[in-house]
């Protein structure tokens, strides 16, 4: 539930609101009610003062002043206040007429004056008392001083009034809280519902993208500051995403066209040559048509095969000391009488000493590949060269052909699948433009690196890197 | 009938070639972009059969330099390009027809043949014309009740004569339609052969069936 950011916003608000209403009540009421308890005190306090000096002791007796006695407040049974009078002996001076026979009972220490609150045993009300000892007044041609005795008073009174007051105002707080709290809920969930709102948007735009279509990007209506960085990231995660699929489109459907074409090849051939009786020779001829295609399909396969292993990291790979010259040599012979038809002479100037440490079969993959790609691309007559050279911890081998007519914006896409210089099959009708990839690929999984450049006069070179010390990935 | 085939892939145009021809067609191929465009121009073609990805010039390229000189050729594109976007992509430049490697040899040659019919407005598969009938898809003629046993050639030039019946054909027409870019033949060759075909339809007490207009060509069936 507090997972929601909506409600974990709305219980914290709402929650601290209602519980600073409840502590402010609070101290309102204490304050109020002290307030009103002084008061009530001093009241009863200056009742207390009026009593004892109208206290008098006149000719041994202790009288109270009549007129005060007769006080109305002393007489309204309503707002009952009581009083009584004692001497140190506990005989009782004087009472309140609304007292008659009942006793209050003094609870102060001798000097002292003390206000609590007190239930009567005749009515059990709430009352408040002061209780306290005084010195009466002495009528000086009538009493002997020796005669003047300290006497104790008690004066009470109903708190009804006080407490109908007191409870009025917990009402009233209790309400007022309570609406507040009401009212604060309602703004809050509003509030924070309106402030959520850009969430639910974009929640919204979210849920709309869907993999078919990925160049949607979201929050392009304004957002608060806080979400941008949030969308920034969406965005660009989306448009990494939309590039990535794209691209996995694009090697679906050229892996795709790239099947079908030779497909079509066979089929073709073969279909035509059904269509009515030929001699042996024709027959041998289209055999080996389709002989030849089936091989280039192969290649092709093993190649798509290769990559998607790399991608998995399948592949293992064995570490030795490799001649490269030799490996180099082993590699041109494929290529040997392709290259003769064209006239292109082959220069291997790495030393017989250089070695390197790699994995010879996947190197001589790399190489086969290059050497391929040198033969089917250099110009009629033109040549093709290797070199190798240990810089500090690595060893940089370049393979150089002649004729190169790429430029060399198309030469930084030589290592994209299915790329060719042409955009179609090239004339050899082999080379399907995934060879380089693949180099690309196998020299990353060896430890190094594999790099394109067009030289002046037409020399295409691919640099591959090598650490003199071999680690794999 | 003369049919173009741009194709690049070339264990595909060398069987395609072959079969076209063993079909009855005079078919110039290339597997180059430009010089596909150059013979597109430069003739009259029945059909072109283009495919899309070319070295030199890219099919969908040539198929729009051919539409906007308004060549009226009817365009096959043959791909291995098969999105709904890519044949929508193709039609919508012009194309008349779109057919994704790999495909049937039958289905191709239906096709073509359906193209060709469209080139000369007709909708019957087999062609009419007084008591002659021709069967294309079989290259078969009779006349009457009568099969009448033709050469590829001979065939070849009485199906265009017939396609276009009741017209005025002229030789350098007859010729273009029949004979490939790199014939040795020269237009004389086409009197020659309408000899050989007059020879095999006649019939007795029937009307001659092709006719000489002076100066002009040759018709075949009665002016409309």
């Amino acid at each position: 539930m507090t997972a929601s950011l909506r409600n974990r916003l709305l219980v914290g608000t709402i929650g601290a609101m209602v519980l600073l209403l409840i502590c402010f009540s609070l101290l309102v009421y204490a304050v109020i009610r002290r307030a009103l308890l002084s008061e009530f005190d001093a009241s009863l306090a200056s009742v207390a003062d009026i009593l004892a000096a109208s206290v008098e002791v006149d000719a041994n007796e202790i009288d109270v002043d009549f007129e005060v006695q007769q006080m109305p407040e002393f007489n309204d049974p309503d707002k009952p206040l009581y009083y009584q009078i004692w001497q140190r002996s506990g005989d009782v001076v004087a009472r309140s007429p609304l007292l008659g026979t009942r006793d209050l009972a003094p609870f102060h220490g001798a000097g002292e004056r003390r206000t609590r609150a007190i239930r009567p045993p005749w009515n059990r009300r709430a009352h408040r008392a002061i209780s306290m000892d005084f010195v009466p007044r002495v009528d000086p041609e009538n009493a002997e001083w020796s005669q003047v005795q300290v006497l104790a008073l008690v004066v009470a009174r109903d708190t009804g009034t006080l407490h109908g007051r007191l409870a009025l105002l917990q009402w009233l707080l209790l309400g007022s809280a309570a609406a507040t709290s009401g009212l604060a809920f309602l703004v809050a969930f509003v509030v924070v519902g309106r402030g959520l709102s850009p969430l639910q948007a974009i929640a919204g735009e979210i849920a709309a993208i869907d993999e078919e279509d990925l160049a949607a990007r979201v929050g392009r209506a304004s957002l608060p500051s806080e979400l941008t960085p949030i969308r920034d990231r969406l965005n660009g995660l989306l448009s990494r995403l939309e590039k990535a699929f794209e691209r996995e489109r694009r090697f679906s459907a050229d892996v795709a066209h790239e099947l079908r074409t030779p497909l079509a090849g066979i089929r073709t051939t073969v279909e035509v040559a059904l269509t009515a009786e030929r001699d042996a020779a024709e027959y041998r001829a289209v055999l080996s048509e389709c002989l030849e295609i089936a091989t280039g399909m192969q290649s092709m396969v093993d190649t798509l095969l290769m990559l998607a292993r790399l991608d998995v990291q399948q592949v293992r790979f064995k570490t030795q000391p490799i001649q490269l010259a030799e490996l180099i040599e082993s590699s041109w012979l494929g290529m040997a009488e392709r290259a003769g038809q064209r006239d292109i002479r082959f220069e291997n100037r790495v030393g017989a000493e250089t070695t390197c440490p790699s994995d010879p079969e996947h190197l001589s993959r790399v190489f086969t590949n290059l050497l391929d790609n040198a033969v089917a691309y250099a110009d009629h007559g033109g040549r093709i060269w290797t070199t190798a050279q240990r810089t500090d911890g690595a060893m940089e081998i370049a393979v150089s052909n002649t004729g190169c007519s790429l430029t060399a914006e198309q030469v930084a896409h030589v290592f994209d699948s299915f790329w060719r210089g042409d955009a179609s099959r090239s004339a050899t009708g082999t080379h399907c433009g995934l060879g380089l990839a693949l180099v690309q690929r196998l020299m990353t999984a060896l430890g190094g690196s594999a790099a394109a450049h067009l030289e002046p006069g037409g020399i295409f070179t691919l640099r591959l890197t090598l650490p003199a010390s071999q680690t794999h990935r | 009938m003369r049919l173009l085939l741009v194709e690049d892939y070339r264990p595909v145009r060398d069987s395609l070639a072959k079969g076209l021809r063993e079909a009855g067609f005079a078919v110039d191929a290339t597997g180059d972009g430009k010089e596909g465009l150059w013979y597109a121009l430069g003739h009259a073609y029945d059909a072109i059969i283009l495919d899309l990805m070319l070295p030199g010039m890219d099919g969908l390229d040539i198929l729009q330099r051919i539409r906007s000189e308004n060549r009226e050729s009817h365009v096959l594109i043959l791909t291995a390009k098969d999105t709904v976007q890519d044949r929508v992509t193709g039609l919508d430049l012009g194309a008349d027809d779109y057919l994704v490697k790999p495909f049937a040899f039958e289905e191709l040659l239906a096709r073509v043949r359906a193209l060709v019919r469209r080139s000369y407005r007709r909708k019957h598969p087999s062609i009419k014309v007084q008591d002659l009938r021709l069967d294309p898809a079989a290259q078969r003629v009779w006349r009457g009740s009568r099969e009448i046993a033709l050469t590829p050639k001979e065939y070849a030039l009485l199906e265009y004569l017939a396609m276009r019946a009741g017209e005025v054909v002229s030789r350098t027409d007859m010729w273009e339609h029949v004979y490939e870019f790199n014939a040795a033949a020269s237009s004389n060759v086409v009197d020659v052969y309408i000899g050989y075909l007059r020879k095999k339809l006649q019939a007795p007490d029937r009307p001659a069936l092709i006719h000489t207009v002076r100066g002009r060509g040759y018709r075949l069936g009665a002016a409309p």
